[in-house]
């Protein structure tokens, strides 16, 4: 897989560790103890370094310099380097892995980049250090260098730094880690589908596989849960909402041995299913209806997005187009409803929290640009490269140049239209030809009676000889659209000479209401939050993540790591997201299924085959069952990254269909049901359980999509004031309720709904009294026990057991026990004369039901 | 060193990466008695009800818990407590050196302070007329007057204090405390948070992040309403009676039991049925810690009751050390209001004036208080804002935003009385004598509480974050 580059690497990487240049060993190989020298000076180290240099094979020299500077070079710049550096960036001490003790080494630079860059001192990290521009890097550390040597050193870099070109080794490629060893690690191995075990006691192949390290651990399968339950479950899994009394009847009923199919299939064509799996996505794209962080505006299109995802799931949208839309949608062709559909899908990239208000433009930008690279690397790859800002990954093979090869990327992609505070995000137009028509024709009409009221004030101001400025400006209103408005200050005319030309005056006066009155009818386009193609342009690396210390330039690029091509882009020409996203969506990327098809197990069952579902690199856990990771990941790409195929995989295996009994003997195994001998039992999510609560009370509004949001686009929820300006006040899906980013609505963020600000798709489940504050206090939790009671009463007029039956059923979807039907009567008998009517009593009842473990978790 | 690195992994790598003690987090972390994660390892052995194990400080606490008065906006520190002749001298001449690379707004000349400073107590330090009653409490203070941070704007520097990172979701100072701490009291929790300031990070101010949730600030009201109004939400029913809802609870537990006992064990579904029972003892316990009306009149005159001016504030104050008498770990008090309150980029004079008038009698009765009810030694009692003002003005008669260096200060809780520590120019500025930058901050509260801020770290998404993330230094020469 890794064939031609492989072959490159292993050399380049080889030659690293002779020359121990890099090595992020503890003890790093010192040239001397590879070549079996003895330990040398710096000084005498020279002689090691040329008797290796033989051994390779040029990449790119440099021309050899003139005499002068050679000798500028071996008279001022060799000596105080090694009187002055080489103690900590030398043969024994390589600080921040760099060293200044030889021309190979500093050409090489460190951690962060060569540190000195020809011809350029003012964009060298050596000259910025030695004269302790930046506070945070200041070399020598004790002491300043004398004046003379820093002038040296200066004028040094301004001919070019000049080296003697033997002892030059143009390193292209910086490598601070074995490239092949750290293939190795199994999650960067392409996945190959594994033989599945010999015999026929089970036939789906996710049984098999679970099934045979079962067997393997000692471990025996829980029996296969009831109908009933199961039925509750998959409703629950697959929609996010209780199935009804009506519904349990029609899967009861149907004897037939594809029953359980037939439901499956019923509810992944259900809309609801997307606004179920929808929202698991909207967890890892980290959606929010406002930015949060500094200054809390409104994200008034990110509803948008939100739909789209939601119409992505319940078409089946394959995983890798999905890919595609969301990081390079305005670079793929279609028709205008496919183009809108991908503009809208760009917002993925758009929608991270900002601090709009930060006065530094270039860290602002630089901070988006870091909050896009780590979400992307978290979404699609489990990997995180926020770490590698500032220095290379300190656990897995990604280097500062690997972040800022991506970075590049995002620099070259237009996020935002102004950075001024407070910046505004870039929209995309997704007018259809009609609405631009329309505008264009109002637009037109502006214009024209703008014209004229222009002419007609400077027709008046002629006349009274009196010049008055007549300003035409285009500028951005809080919309951000461009509007072009005239400027025009009333004339100061005394009374008598506007007596004297009424007709004008009048007629102006009329004219600019009419401008007026048509102005606020302006048609609106629609805009999404998303993204465009900006400069091309390179990043160089930003020692210790600060944009006011630059080291080299950094080809654009993917992580080399990762890489089976050039890591290069193809197209440099572009900002490389299309390639970034086509590299993503290879049928032949490591990583891209495996994650994908890990968190759709971590969302049926609780827990991911790998369980740290957003981390894939080397501190993530391995998984539990490697050959079923792998063979999902290639069978769901060959079954065209159809998601729904993969439920179907999963749903119609015994596996998903265990029952949650407990086994003492399993569990003095694998307490921890890794290997899954029962279903663990999983509490609802923050809005499943509050659209369970609409659905049993019959409260439930359908209706789908559009915004939900009373602040414009771009207006504050919060601004410096406290005042809260979010409403939470409706019944529609939870999905539909807007994401106010450091202002949750209640009933999620007790309940560990994502932070809404950082992709995450390993929700905890925390358990807090609070909660229980909810459960017991809530209105909404009230009205839902209030509502649940008057049907009962309409269900079951005068039946306490009818009523109870009906709760139960609805609620949890069995019948109740004899035993509880008679607690229950019990209790409602003695409520009743303490309160104020029987509804109050039933209400207690209801809440009770609906608070209560049986209900919240799901067997 | 190699030992103390794989003890630390260890440690790190229970909280994310080990299922069991995930679980054993989870199911104990049910309440408000939420403990520090060594903590919760032992507390198997220790009976349900019985004492709390202590926590695992890393060396011997100074302070029990804090008590974080926070002025949003960011009062000026040249017309509080950094006295700046010099600036008073040179009033309406250029600052005779550069305005930093960075700045919120153009600010013009020298703007001489309009308050006069006094010395007070026998340290003789000074500060302004606008806090003469805390000025009676300057030797119990410990004054900082050379805290940086790197934020010009609010929304940045309230996130970069509160939470040490202006860029990046992070768990919350007080939600690290209540991390490495937890409550000392199992009914109520270890970070409550009165009237917050929903703007400029909000929820985030007081958040856990990647935490465990239990660790987060409970707030109690927002800014913009009355403290008078500051309630934990869902605390009380509208509709059941107490002994209602004990009987609902009742049945609710018996239907929780049988379903436990059908599930088989399970620690997450048991935890649940504890949190009700939970929640009932805290919707008790609440609303006795927050009747004022058991305090004398001499302690609600101390804190300014009786006064419209400072009632809200008061009310809060005293609402603070009532908690904290009640083991609250971490009680953070904030002084705002639907106004930007500290904010003054125009008429200093006037604002200054309302917000002072409206805090200073309530803080100087919070500290009387606690010390004469010997809390103080134990509390660690924090003031200030997310940044200090310029020396420089903004249009006539305002100051802009100035983090460079500004002051903050600290009083009780096992430092220094009656001390001023570090320094800014001539002018106030700079932040140039013993510079203590938010990070230094953190790391010093956290030592305060016997926590090293380099060993009290999580491990989340692969790394191991801190609340002062790679920076930090303990500034031991404030320590009594």
């Amino acid at each position: 897989m890794f064939s031609k580059r492989r072959i490159e690497y292993t050399y380049i990487s080889t030659r690293l560790h002779i020359v121990g240049l890099e090595s992020r060993n503890a003890t790093p190989y010192s040239a001397s103890q590879l070549t079996g020298l003895p330990k040398v000076s710096p000084v005498k180290r020279y002689s090691s370094c040329l008797f290796i240099l033989p051994l390779l094979v040029s990449v790119s020299f440099a021309e050899e310099p003139d005499a002068v500077g050679l000798k500028f070079f071996e008279t001022k710049i060799r000596p105080a380097l090694l009187e002055h550096c080489a103690d900590c960036h030398g043969v024994d001490e390589q600080e921040s892995e760099l060293r200044l003790d030889t021309p190979a080494h500093l050409m090489a630079g460190g951690q962060s980049g060569p540190v000195a860059i020809p011809g350029k001192p003012g964009r060298s990290l050596l000259v910025s250090a030695i004269r302790y521009k930046d506070e945070n890097l200041q070399m020598p550390p004790d002491e300043k260098l004398p004046a003379s040597v820093i002038a040296d050193l200066v004028k040094w870099i301004e001919m070019g730094a000049p080296m003697p070109k033997s002892e030059m080794i143009a390193k292209k490629t910086r490598i601070p880690f074995d490239l092949d060893k750290a293939r190795e690690h199994w999650s960067f191995q392409v996945p190959q589908r594994p033989a599945l075990p010999a015999g026929d006691d089970v036939s789906n192949p996710i049984d098999k596989l679970v099934f045979a390290k079962l067997k393997e651990k000692g471990l025996t399968p829980a029996a296969p849960v009831s109908k009933r339950t199961l039925l509750r479950r998959t409703y629950l899994d697959l929609i996010g909402l209780p199935p009804t009394p009506e519904q349990i009847q029609a899967f009861l009923s149907d004897e037939s041995p594809d029953a359980f199919s037939k439901v499956v299939d019923e509810l992944l064509e259900s809309p609801h299913y997307g606004e179920r799996w929808g929202r698991h996505w909207l967890d890892i794209a980290r959606y929010a209806d406002s930015n949060g962080l500094d200054e809390n505006v409104a994200h008034g299109n990110a509803w948008r997005y939100r739909d789209y995802v939601i119409a992505a799931f319940n078409s089946d949208k394959p995983f890798d187009q999905f890919i595609r839309e969301q990081l390079a949608g305005d670079l793929l062709d279609g028709d205008e409803k496919a183009k809108h559909e991908r503009l809208i899908a760009t917002g993925f990239l758009s929608l991270g929290p900002k601090v709009l208000a930060e006065v530094d433009e270039t860290k602002m930008e630089m901070d988006i640009i870091d909050e896009q690279i780590d979400t992307t690397g978290r979404v699609f790859l489990s990997l995180t490269f926020g770490c590698a800002r500032c220095h290379d990954h300190k656990f897995d093979p990604i280097r500062a140049d690997d972040y800022y090869a991506l970075a590049g990327i995002f620099k070259s992609t237009t996020t935002m239209e102004s950075f001024k505070k407070i910046a505004i995000w870039n929209e995309n137009i997704i007018a259809s030809p009609e609405q631009l028509k329309e505008k264009e024709k109002h637009d037109g009409q502006v214009t024209a009676l703008e014209t004229e009221i222009a002419a007609l004030t400077k027709q008046e101001a002629d006349a009274k000889k009196v010049t008055k400025p007549v300003e035409t400006t285009t500028k951005v209103d809080a919309t951000g659209e461009k509007k072009t408005e005239v400027t025009t200050e009333e004339p100061e005319t005394p009374a008598e000479t506007s007596e004297a030309q009424p007709t004008v005056a009048e007629q102006l006066k009329t004219l600019k209401a009419n401008l007026k009155e048509l102005k606020t009818k302006a048609p609106e386009l629609p805009s999404a939050m998303g993204v465009t193609e900006a400069k091309p342009t390179d990043v160089p690396i930003h020692v210790r993540g600060s944009h006011l210390s630059l080291g080299r330039d950094v080809s654009r690029g993917m992580p080399l790591v990762l890489c089976i091509d050039e890591p290069e882009l193809q197209a440099p020409g572009e900002s490389g997201r299309l390639e970034l996203a086509n590299w993503l969506a290879s049928p032949t990327h490591p990583l891209t299924s495996r994650v994908w098809v890990n968190r759709v197990w971590r969302w049926h069952f609780g827990t991911g085959l790998v369980s740290t579902t957003d981390n894939f690199g080397i501190l993530g856990l391995k998984p539990t069952h490697p050959k079923l990771l792998d063979w999902l990941a290639v069978e769901f790409v060959e079954n065209g990254w159809s998601t729904k195929e993969l439920h179907r995989l999963i749903l119609l295996s015994k596996t998903y269909q265990m029952s949650s009994a407990f086994n003492e003997k399993n569990a003095a195994i694998d307490l921890e049901n890794q290997y899954h001998w029962r279903t663990k039992q999983l509490r609802m999510e923050a809005e499943v359980f509050r659209d369970s609560l609409l659905a049993v009370s019959g409260q439930l509004d359908t209706t789908m999509g559009g915004s939900m949001l009373h602040v414009k686009n771009r207006e504050f929820i919060f601004n410096h004031t406290s005042k809260d300006e979010t409403n939470y006040d409706s019944n529609r899906r939870s999905i539909y309720l807007p994401v106010i980013r450091n202002n949750l609505y209640d009933g999620f963020s007790l309940f560990d709904y994502t932070d809404a600000s950082v992709s995450n798709s390993n929700r905890d489940t925390s358990t807090v009294a609070p909660q229980a504050l909810y459960a017991l206090n809530s209105d909404v939790v009230l009205t839902a026990a209030e509502q649940l009671a008057k049907q009962l009463q309409t269900d079951a007029p005068d039946d306490t057991s009818q009523r109870i039956r009906s709760l139960f059923e609805k609620a949890y979807g069995r019948l109740p026990t004899p035993q509880e039907t008679a607690t229950i009567s019990h209790y409602i008998t003695q409520l009743i004369p303490t309160v104020e009517n029987e509804l109050s009593a039933w209400t207690v009842v209801c809440q009770t039901i609906l608070i209560s473990n049986e209900f919240i978790y799901v067997q | 060193m190699v030992e103390t690195a794989q003890e630390d992994f260890m440690t790190h790598l229970s909280n994310e990466y080990r299922p069991s003690r995930r679980c054993m987090l989870q199911s104990s972390a049910v309440g408000f008695g939420h403990l520090a994660l060594a903590a919760l390892l032992q507390r198997d052995s220790v009976a349900a009800g019985k004492a709390l194990p202590q926590p695992p400080q890393h060396f011997t606490p100074r302070a029990k818990r804090v008590i974080f008065l926070f002025m949003k906006g960011g009062p000026s520190h040249m017309d509080t407590f950094d006295y700046k002749p010099k600036l008073q001298e040179d009033d309406g001449k250029e600052l005779p050196f550069d305005k930093p690379r960075v700045q919120f707004a153009p600010t013009g000349k020298l703007l001489g302070s309009p308050w006069k400073f006094k010395q007070y107590g026998e340290s003789g330090l000074h500060v302004s007329e606008l806090f003469p009653h805390v000025a009676q409490r300057i030797d119990d203070l410990c004054v900082l007057n050379s805290v940086h941070g790197t934020n010009a704007a609010h929304g940045g520097a309230l996130l970069k204090l509160h939470t040490g990172s202006d860029a990046f979701v992070r768990p919350s100072m007080g939600a690290w405390v209540n991390y490495g701490l937890g409550s000392e009291n199992e009914n109520l929790p270890g970070f409550l948070t009165i009237c917050p300031t929903l703007a400029h990070g909000g929820v985030k101010n007081w958040g856990s992040a990647f935490l465990p949730a239990a660790c987060q600030g409970v707030p109690l009201g927002v800014a913009s309403k009355p403290s008078l109004e500051a309630h934990v939400k869902y605390i009380k029913n509208q509709k059941w009676s107490k002994d209602l809802q004990r009987s609902q609870i009742d049945l609710l537990n018996s239907m929780n039991r049988q379903h436990l006992e059908r599930s088989g064990p399970e620690s997450a579904l048991d935890a649940r049925i504890q949190s009700f029972e939970l929640a009932f003892k805290m919707q008790t316990e609440m609303p006795i810690v927050q009747d004022l009306s058991q305090e004398t009149e001499a302690t609600k005159s101390l804190y300014g009751l009786d006064n419209t001016i400072t009632e809200d504030f008061g009310r809060q104050c005293l609402m603070a050390r009532r908690f904290s008498e009640r083991g609250v770990r971490f009680i953070q008090v904030t002084h705002s209001d639907s106004l930007v309150q500290w904010d003054q980029h125009g008429n200093l004079r006037e604002g200054h004036s309302k917000n002072a008038l409206e805090v200073d009698k309530p803080i100087a009765g919070l500290l009387t208080d606690l010390k004469q009810r010997g809390l103080l030694d134990e509390t660690l009692v924090l003031w200030g804002g997310e940044f200090g003002r310029t020396p420089t003005a903004q249009g006539k008669n305002g100051r802009d935003h100035n983090p460079e260096g500004f002051t903050m200060w600290m009083a009780g809780g096992g430092v220094k009385p009656g001390i001023r520590y570090g320094a800014t120019d001539d002018y106030g500025y700079y932040s140039v004598e013993n510079k203590m930058h938010i990070h230094d901050l953190h790391a010093t509260l956290l030592a305060l509480l016997g926590l090293e801020h380099e060993r009290l770290t999580y491990r989340y998404a692969g790394r191991d974050f801190r609340l002062t993330d790679v920076a930090g230094h303990v500034h031991e020469e404030i320590f009594a």
